[in-house]
């Protein structure tokens, strides 16, 4: 763990707790903020909120590890979540899933090599009425199916909606 | 003085106790993995489930855990009905599951009629029950090196990252509350280790026996002064021989060797 | 401006009612999570633009109608015309102008833009007309998709705040206790607690300082009634939180709601600036007198922290692990402070009721279970989405008429409420009236009001499965029956659907059911087995068919199911074979199509793409049988 993804700048951690008070209730805020900006919680910057905040580096780790919302590793540039909500699950959400792995080779939480894509599944997305959904970056694919996943990864994930 | 009836006997309970301590004292015998007097009652093994009633409930009873349950003027306690022993069988036949070859499960188990576990054995046997008394005693003495980490059937004891905890002081507080001895330590005349860190002994000026880190005296004199009142000081002897020191002050006293 | 008094806040909301009485046209375009996937952003944005070019007086709005709410959102973006009513969808930028044109100015419809009903097929012009929206009563629902979310002025003139403005000048804090249990309102987030109880405790409650909070913490798959109404009505919930914590003696809150509803987080952000710039919320609100002020907390991403414990503890940036709660947290809460935590409906329902007094939601519903409860209907049904409905409506009702009938009329089989605490419904229980009791009775429960409909091509097996897989990855690891029962449970579960389960399966998932429902910490664990233990009771053969058979009588089970190609009616299209992800499929075009089983992976694209229904399944031991 102790590795080069460790070393990043702090200057986006320092202003992110510069907004929050420093007590533990804004760690997990904090750590949603330090997620957004680094794409995953650098040890290094977890480490520095530890500190800044007063709660001990282990209860850091601890909610860390305990959220879904976070990732100490490093994400791929586009972050493929495939719903698998319940209504999403009886459509083929899962079918959906599977060709992901198919064709990306990577398991659910894990990234590609190449460092583009991180396949995640999440339990359910609220669009219900879409199902099943995935969202490819930005982008949401209602009423996906199996056979397109490989069009929507080519395609990417730019939201053309906003 | 909350009064209790306790499996049938009246018995008074300490003001601000829990069930479990009650019914202990009334000679009930309740099985805890979790529990330890000094910390605060976790309810996390569940094992210590008894059933509660009261005269008015028309005969319905609950099912609480007993390290959690407050004492109440007029309870009924029930620790070793049918229901009872169903629930705890149901909680050690799954951590014999998870911990097959652990002697104090199977042990335990045994005394509830379990031999074997009725689900797949761990593949990978633990003597981990995540029964969190590491975690809970070093956050009790404000060290907090060690944490659980991930959620669910992944959860974990762990130091942050995986990594040698720097906030760990090697008092073994963690190793010696472990039911199970799952938590590795080695301590030699010179160092000790646990949890991949390494530490320096202090030697008893006296005997020379390598009684404690220095990074817990330490730690001891740096943040707990206040409230153990003791100083760097106090550890350059060990237990014993701080005892032998005392009772040369009394005159009279034969003289250990 | 701050708006110092009743008097001033009642003449504001007159003046915007008569503003809006003046205005001729609107152009509400959905913006919700659906629809914005669709483009509505662009859309609104051709609209604004073309309106001003044009010097038309009309208004453009948008409108957070959240994702389907009306089910539409497949059909997104929406476009509704006011005053004519005239809904239209999958409005593109290009189709802006024609609209403009022609029926704004000209009052012209567009049939190809129309809804159409998919039950008959037919076009339908009014928004009001659709049966899936006229037959509902909304409360807490009140606003949405008529209101600009963003635009408080929007909510002020819907009605908003006149409940607490009712609550904070007119009533006292026992007044206020008082009308809520007139209303008999319970808690909506799916135990059902009263409401008026609740409050009371907490008001109780020794201590200066008292937390009010909104549980915005969604995570029942298949539901998103809370996120509909964060996202589309946020004053709502605002409003009835002044009106908790008037009513118990609070002055600070938190709304704690989901990370995965973005959109939620920046409209509720938005509100509290709005109240709190109107004077609405934050120090002696509308001059009453009275301070209360709300802050919003984006959850970590744990199905646990919907258990109020869990949520408080994750509040205070922990780790979200229950605890016992032999103390109830109106007592020792939020920092071990007295604490009031609701469900977003329910906060939503306050203001309503603070406005309309408790005989009037006491008036609606059934005789434990009062007024109006929201629902989100999807799975295999004809019409989804969000629906609310005096409580008592039966499920028949709720899904034939309002949903329109199970998807491409195929036989209906369950209905699962309350996610994975509930449990799913049969046909036989379809009129089964819809209330906390009746739904408890039959082995499921209210839950946030998730209704997933499922046809015969659903297995039982593995929808309780899903929910086990589910639940493994969301316990939180502290308890052992729910720790280790769900993940000894869940392998139980895995070798059924591969064929593999053995004759003491069932006695030994029944033994751990009940060990986890008396033994587990908190109602998360008490009620994982919740599924099971209904799928087990009502659909046991499919379960027998499973272990004895190693049939999965749905043909769902991958392992246990193979595909073929109906010669009869297989017309040679290749939909099939370019559906298929591993090339399994062969044929000419316009001839018949195989699929080989050596390759097939049992994926069942295959039979979601053919347009002649010409793909089944069968039970995949019946290949070896033919090889034997």
């Amino acid at each position: 763990m102790m590795n080069e993804t460790c070393k990043v700048g702090m200057e986006q951690a320092d202003a992110i707790l510069e907004g929050y008070p420093h007590a533990e209730a804004s760690l997990i805020q904090v750590l949603q903020d330090v997620h957004r900006a680094y794409n995953y919680l650098p040890c290094d910057v977890v480490a520095k909120v530890a500190e800044t905040l007063g709660v001990p580096l282990s209860k850091v780790f601890s909610v860390a590890t305990f959220y879904k919302a976070f990732s100490l590793n490093p994400q791929g540039d586009t972050i493929i979540r495939v719903c698998l909500g319940t209504a999403c699950h009886i459509r083929g959400g899962g079918a959906l899933v599977d060709e992901v792995q198919r064709l990306l080779h990577v398991a659910p939480d894990e990234t590609t090599p190449d460092m583009k894509f991180t396949l995640k599944t999440v339990n359910c997305v609220g669009a219900c009425a879409m199902a099943p959904v995935m969202i490819v970056g930005e982008k949401y694919r209602g009423n996906a199916r199996a056979a397109r996943v490989g069009g929507y990864l080519e395609q990417g994930g730019e939201d053309d909606a906003n | 003085m909350p009064t209790l009836t306790i499996n049938g006997k009246k018995v008074q309970a300490r003001e601000g106790a829990y069930v479990l301590e009650a019914a202990r004292q009334a000679g009930a015998e309740i099985p805890t993995l979790c529990h330890f007097e000094g910390l605060e009652p976790w309810g996390g093994c569940r094992l210590c489930q008894v059933q509660i009633t009261k005269n008015g409930w028309d005969g319905w009873k609950k099912m609480v855990v007993g390290c959690m349950f407050p004492v109440e003027e007029g309870l009924i306690v029930l620790t070793d009905t049918d229901e009872v022993r169903e629930t705890r069988r149901v909680v050690l036949d799954l951590l014999l599951a998870r911990c097959p070859e652990t002697p104090l499960i199977q042990a335990m188990a045994k005394k509830y009629g379990i031999e074997r576990t009725s689900y797949v054995p761990n593949p990978e046997p633990t003597d981990c029950i995540l029964c969190s008394l590491c975690t809970r005693v070093c956050d009790h003495i404000e060290v907090s090196a060690i944490s659980t980490a991930d959620r669910g059937a992944g959860k974990e004891i762990a130091p942050p990252f995986h990594e040698p905890p720097e906030a760990c002081i090697g008092c073994l507080a963690c190793a010696e509350i472990c039911p199970t001895d799952f938590i590795p330590f080695k301590t030699s005349h010179v160092s000790r280790s646990i949890w991949g860190k390494e530490f320096e002994m202090l030697r008893c000026q006296d005997c020379g026996r390598a009684h404690i880190t220095k990074a817990q005296a330490e730690h001891h004199a740096a943040h707990r002064a206040e409230t153990t009142g003791v100083s760097e000081e106090w550890f350059r002897y060990c237990d014993s021989c701080k005892r032998k020191r005392q009772a040369a002050r009394f005159p009279g006293v034969p003289q250990l060797a | 401006m701050r708006i110092d008094s009743r008097e001033q806040f009642e003449t504001l909301r007159e003046e915007i009612r008569a503003a809006e009485a003046g205005n001729g046209n609107r152009i509400l375009v959905c913006c919700g999570t659906g629809c914005l996937a669709n483009g509505a952003r662009k859309v609104a944005e051709a609209f604004a633009e073309q309106v001003g070019k044009r010097n038309l007086d009309a208004q453009v709005k948008l409108m957070v109608k959240n994702t389907g709410c009306h089910g539409f959102c497949e059909r997104g973006p929406l476009v509704v015309l006011q005053p004519s009513g005239v809904l239209y969808t999958r409005v593109r930028v290009s189709n802006v102008a024609q609209i403009l044109e022609k029926t704004v100015e000209n009052g012209e419809i567009i049939p190809r833009l129309l809804y159409k009903n998919p039950a008959d097929d037919i076009a339908i012009e009014q928004y009001s007309e659709i049966p899936f929206y006229k037959n509902q009563t909304r409360v807490a629902m009140r606003n949405i998709g008529r209101i600009d979310p963003t635009a408080v002025h929007d909510a002020i003139g819907a009605g908003c705040y006149t409940g607490m403005t009712r609550a904070l000048f007119d009533m006292t804090p026992e007044q206020v206790l008082d009308e809520i249990e007139t209303s008999g309102l319970r808690g909506r987030g799916g135990a059902g607690f009263g409401t008026a109880r609740k409050w009371r405790s907490c008001r109780k409650a020794e201590g200066d300082r008292k937390f009010v909070l909104c549980n915005g913490d969604e995570g029942d798959p298949g539901a998103f009634k809370d996120r509909s109404i964060m996202e589309g009505d946020p004053h709502s919930i605002l409003e009835g939180m002044v009106i908790g914590a008037h009513a118990v003696g609070a002055h600070e809150g938190f709304i704690y709601v989901r990370d995965e509803y973005p959109l939620a987080v920046v409209n509720l952000t938005l509100a509290l600036t709005q109240a709190r710039y109107l004077g609405l919320l934050g120090e002696n609100i509308l001059g009453s007198g009275f301070d209360f002020d709300i802050r919003i907390s984006r959850g970590g991403g744990a199905f646990v922290c919907g258990e109020s414990s869990a949520l408080m503890l994750s509040l205070a940036g922990k780790v979200g692990e229950p605890r016992a709660k032999y103390v109830h947290s109106t007592e020792k809460g939020l920092f071990d402070l007295p604490t009031v935590l609701n469900n977003v409906e329910t906060w939503a329902d306050v203001g309503a009721i603070a406005a309309n007094g408790g005989d009037w939601f006491a008036g609606m519903g059934t005789n434990k279970s009062k007024g109006t409860k929201a629902f989100s209907l999807v799975g295999k049904v004809k019409n989804t989405g969000l629906i609310e409905l005096p409580m008592g409506t039966t499920l028949r009702h709720i899904i034939y008429d309002i949903g329109g009938g199970v998807l491409d009329d195929r036989p209906f089989k369950a209905v699962q409420t309350g996610g994975p605490s509930g449990g799913c419904i049969p046909e036989q229980l379809l009129d089964l009236p819809v209330d906390y009791e009746k739904l408890t009775e039959a082995g499921s429960m209210m839950g946030s009001g998730g209704m997933i409909v499922m046809d015969d091509r659903t297995c039982m097996v593995d929808v309780a499965r899903y929910f086990l897989k589910f639940l493994t990855e969301e316990s939180c690891g502290k308890c052992t029956p729910c720790r280790e029962g769900l993940k000894q449970m869940l392998a139980i579960f895995d070798r059924m659907v591969e064929g593999k389960g053995v004759p003491g399966d069932l006695p030994l998932i029944e033994r751990l059911a009940a060990g986890m429902q008396v033994g587990s910490l908190c109602e998360l664990g008490k009620s994982a087995p919740n599924p099971v233990i209904s799928t087990l009771r009502y659909f046991r053969d499919e379960y027998v068919a499973h272990i004895e058979d190693h049939v999965c009588t749905a043909g769902v089970c991958k392992e246990l199911t193979a595909y073929r190609i109906n010669p009869e009616n297989c017309d040679g299209c290749a939909a099939c074979a370019k559906a298929c992800p591993v090339d399994a499929i062969a044929g000419e075009r316009h001839s018949l199509h195989i699929i080989d089983h050596d390759t097939c992976i049992s994926c069942g694209a295959c039979m979601g793409v053919c347009p002649t229904d010409s793909v089944e399944t069968f039970p995949k031991n019946e290949l070896m049988k033919e090889v034997v």
